[in-house]
């Protein structure tokens, strides 16, 4: 895959990212509900009201205003929680960490669980292995994720205590062991929709002429299972993969508010709840682009693996 | 013929390999399909034996079922008798040995053959690795001299490049080095050229014909083109219904077919420098697999039928020396 | 090719025909979904009980004969109460797919057959919606439209009708190339007739199957919301909403939790099958 290639697609992202500036602003400007009010409640009198929107520079024409949006957040400035008094960017900066690592986690624990189950069902396509594998991955894929959560938690944590109920540690390990239980929460559903996917795939390429050529060669089941089915099987599912960590990080909204973990996925609940537009503008914008990478490295694995693409 | 299938024959030294009512079902019961129905031939060191017949006569699943590479619900019975072993017998893992190491096989698409996400130089050097003892750096010469005597220029760039980056005579050659990497005694080719264009066909069979001198192995030649036959076979099984219907040399079944079908096959075949004929084409379709006639499978579309054709199917008998029919009529066929 | 060739494939494919076995799932779908309809139509007739009706001297009751979903913490019958939920969450599954079944299949058939700047810029926007995570961008819309149904109907719309066009114009597109769209140009035949009469019929089997895991999907919305109080608002019972009042007794009295989460997972169970089966009828009719 050429240096071409990835400065192609690097450079592909650019109006992207300009395009969810828009929308993130539009979203939070132009749509009913005027935040300084609801802020004031009962104090807002005319004059209260002009006042604090003079200061956040709410009286500007619209373009202005998104000059002033732009021009901030080059210069890292996101604006400042009204709930918390802190600026937005020291608060996404504290949180996001930890729902990364929640992710991470939870797409690893998602890898895991998906991918010798997708071999195991493929090589005994319709057998009752098969079936129970593929009608288990489908009921957890039916359940919402905070459902999955709470089971999860009452089992394991309060019951059984093996896990603890929520929260966030100190070192790494205890980070891994806080967060297990979260993580597979997510993993869940997002290793149903892989193993399906890369089942199907794996049946494919079990039937291609090449697997017949690798066998005639005398290559032990192994290998050919290994490199060549296995490794042409998931390209499609690389892709599949990534349109899907958006999902994945939709699910840590909800996971991170079962659990009580301290990520941006609550602080986007709560911000909710308080109406601190900032925040939500903030978090809104970081996430977007944040998918937006993640698409991109996916690409980038994609084109690494196949070599057929990405020869320019 | 060539001399040494000549001295094979004269001498009847032990054929490399001997293949014994080989039977090919798929499925069961009632809709099931004979693919496959119950063949014997033999291919003597050195020799190049071409099995000829139209689609779906059963010649591809033939090869694929010599190494154990039918797919179910496809059900293989029979006995392949390979330097004295039954290929279809023996375990996993000296057949695993047997494969690529001993006989390797080349298909008729070279773009599906070859695993696209793999260099053209990893897909030569697991060959290596499973049936040499050479060293990493001894893999990686050994497939630039691989590539390189198949006429791949500039082999040594070549190595890393994948199969996508290659022509399709040039793809046809990597596939050729990847299969005889290991200097088997025997390649089993399946229509190795009907995906080329004519002056690409050529290289390659003369390349085949050019390895097999240099590594003393014989060669099973499948595939429906008998100009292909004509010029690189020194023996020929024609096929029909999955049935042998006659083998022998070449130049002698080409002079003076034996069988009702062959006749019609090599009739069919447009002659240059003849004015204006018709062609002459053989009326009627092949049976289906799955309902084959009690009888002479050819006998619904043959004009030297009898009533005995139809009765039980004729076996495969010498009518010379060398040369077999499966033809009761097979005398009156020759005066044709 | 002669007749007596080799079925496609033989020579290394299977032939897996299970008939039997997808009509089953597909009977099996049908049957929940009726349930399901049955439920949210007339939950008077099934349910047992009053679903708003506290009875102090039933509190916590685990499942019994008298209360098969065992009692919430006022007393309240939760099979009832799951019972009449379901009204709520199929309103939801059929509300949030309405608008963009219709407009965005609209504007996929249309985006889809002409072709130009009305492609590029649609195609950016595609890349964008389908990538971010949806959950997110609804709850960032039911934020600043305050937490209610009605909003999240709003919000779930403003989205999701992109998928339905994506999918619409990917078909259109492969359509517009074939013979009988030509054909019905040369006939001299409008745009517009093009569209509906033509384009539309073909490309609707698999807007149809897309619809159906669509609702399963928003049902999961749908409760995540009604769990996080930025949906359905209590007291209405809506499964997300009886969970989320349950989740404090998880350890004391699990059943307030479980069932209705039991009845989720058979919805979407149902809508996928259904969804399955159409997609298998319509696979083998090609």
């Amino acid at each position: 895959m050429s240096l071409n290639y990835l400065v192609i697609r690097l450079a592909q992202i650019l109006p992207t990212f300009f395009l969810i500036m828009v929308i993130v602003f539009v979203l939070v400007h132009l749509l009913p509900g005027d935040p300084t009010s609801a802020l004031l409640g009962i104090r807002a009198t005319d004059e209260a009201v002009n006042r604090i929107n003079e200061q956040l520079g709410l009286n500007r024409p619209i373009p202005v205003q998104f000059l002033f949006f732009l021009r901030n957040f080059f210069q890292g400035d996101l604006g400042d929680s009204i709930v918390l008094k802190v600026s937005v960017t020291s608060l996404i900066i504290s949180r996001l960490p930890v729902t990364l690592f929640l992710t991470a986690f939870a797409a690893i624990l998602a890898v895991l669980l998906a991918v010798p189950m997708a071999m195991l069902a493929a090589l005994r396509r319709d057998s009752a292995v098969d079936g129970a594998i593929r009608t288990g991955f489908q009921i957890g894929l039916s359940m919402p994720v905070f459902y999955i959560g709470i089971v999860l938690l009452t089992f394991f944590a309060a019951r059984l205590r093996w896990f603890p109920v929520g929260g966030f540690g100190t070192t790494f390990g205890e980070d891994l062991y806080h967060l297990f239980l979260p993580a597979l929460t997510l993993a869940f559903s997002l290793s149903a929709v892989l193993m399906r996917n890369l089942r199907n795939g794996i049946i494919e390429v079990l039937n291609a002429e090449y697997v017949d050529f690798a066998r005639a060669k005398g290559l032990r089941n192994r290998l050919v299972l290994g490199r060549h089915v296995l490794r042409n099987a998931l390209i499609a599912t690389v892709a599949l993969f990534g349109l899907n960590i958006g999902t994945l990080l939709g699910g840590a909204v909800i996971t991170e508010s079962v659990f009580a973990i301290p990520g941006v996925g609550r602080l986007m609940i709560d911000s909710i709840y308080g109406r601190d537009y900032p925040v939500i503008q903030g978090l809104t914008l970081t996430l977007a682009i944040l998918v937006s990478l993640v698409f991109l490295v996916t690409d980038l694995v994609q084109a690494f693996l196949d070599p057929r693409i990405a020869r320019r | 013929m060539t001399a040494l299938a000549q001295t094979a024959v004269a001498s009847e030294v032990q054929p490399l390999l001997a293949v014994r009512d080989l039977r090919v079902v798929f499925g069961q019961g009632e809709r099931a399909l004979t693919a496959v129905d119950g063949i014997d031939f033999e291919v003597a060191p050195g020799e190049v034996l071409g099995i000829a017949g139209e689609s779906g006569s059963g010649k591809s699943v033939t090869l694929r079922a010599i190494l154990r590479l039918v797919h179910p619900p496809g059900h293989v019975s029979g006995r392949v008798l390979w330097r004295g072993r039954d290929l279809l017998t023996i375990p996993e893992a000296e057949l695993r040995r047997v494969r690529g190491g001993q006989i390797g096989v080349i298909f008729q698409e070279p773009m599906t053959a070859l695993n696209p996400v793999l260099t053209v130089g990893m897909q030569i050097r697991e060959n290596l690795r499973e049936h040499t003892t050479l060293d990493a750096a001894g893999r990686k010469a050994r497939a630039i001299e691989l590539l390189d005597h198949v006429g791949i220029p500039a082999a040594k760039s070549r190595i890393e490049d994948y199969p996508h980056q290659f022509s399709g005579g040039m793809r046809q050659r990597a596939m050729i080095a990847i299969a005889l990497a290991s200097s088997p005694k025997l390649l089993l080719a399946d229509e190795p050229t009907t995906a080329l264009d004519v002056t690409i066909q050529d290289q390659i069979l003369k390349l085949i014909l050019r390895l097999r001198r240099e590594l003393a192995m014989s060669v099973v030649l499948v595939t429906h083109d008998l100009g292909v036959i004509a010029q690189t076979c020194d023996r020929l099984a024609v096929m029909y219904a999955g049935q042998v219907v006659e083998t022998g040399p070449v130049t002698e079944i080409f002079r003076r077919p034996r069988h009702a079908y062959t006749l019609g096959l090599l009739n069919s075949v447009p002659r240059a420098g003849v004015m204006r004929q018709p062609l002459a084409s053989i009326p009627g379709q092949p049976p289906l697999l799955s309902n084959l006639p009690q009888g002479c499978a050819f006998a619904p579309r043959c004009r030297f039928v009898i009533d005995a054709c139809r009765q039980a199917r004729p076996p495969l008998v010498a009518v010379e020396t060398a040369h077999k029919s499966a033809c009761i009529r097979h005398e009156t066929v020759a005066a044709a | 090719m002669t007749a007596a060739a080799l079925p496609p494939g033989i020579l290394g494919q299977r032939r897996i025909r299970r008939m039997g076995r997808g009509r089953k799932s597909l009977y099996i779908g049908i049957a929940i979904m009726l349930v399901m309809l049955v439920c949210a139509f007339f939950p008077e007739f099934v349910a047992p009980y009053d679903p708003l009706a506290f009875d102090y001297n039933a509190i916590m009751h685990p499942p019994s004969l008298a209360h098969p979903f065992g009692t919430d913490n006022f007393g309240r019958d939760v099979l009832s109460r799951v019972i009449w939920a379901t009204r709520i969450d199929m309103q939801i599954a059929i509300f949030c797919t309405l608008f963009p079944l219709f407009f965005g299949t609209l504007v996929g058939a249309i985006v889809g057959y002409r072709s130009g700047w009305l492609e590029a810029v649609f195609g950016r926007l595609v890349d964008l919606t389908i990538t971010f995570p949806f959950l997110v961008i609804v709850i960032a819309i039911v934020a600043v439209l305050g937490p209610g149904l009605l909003n999240m109907y709003i919000a779930v719309s403003a989205v999701g009708w992109v998928f339905y066009a994506q999918l619409m114009r990917a078909d259109v597109q492969v359509q517009r190339q074939s013979e009988y769209v030509a054909a019905a140009k040369v006939l001299g035949y409008g745009e517009a007739r093009i569209i509906f009469r033509h384009l539309l019929p073909n490309a609707i089997t698999p807007i149809i199957v897309y619809w159906m895991t669509d609702m399963a999907l928003d049902i999961l919305l749908g409760s995540s919301l009604g769990y996080l109080g930025l949906g359905a608002q209590p007291p209405t019972a809506e499964w997300g909403v009886i969970i989320a009042d349950g989740k404090n007794f998880m350890s004391t009295a699990w059943w307030i939790s479980v069932f209705p989460g039991i009845a989720i997972v058979l919805a979407g169970v149902g809508f996928s099958l259904v969804g399955d089966g159409i997609a298998d009828i319509f696979r083998r009719r090609r």
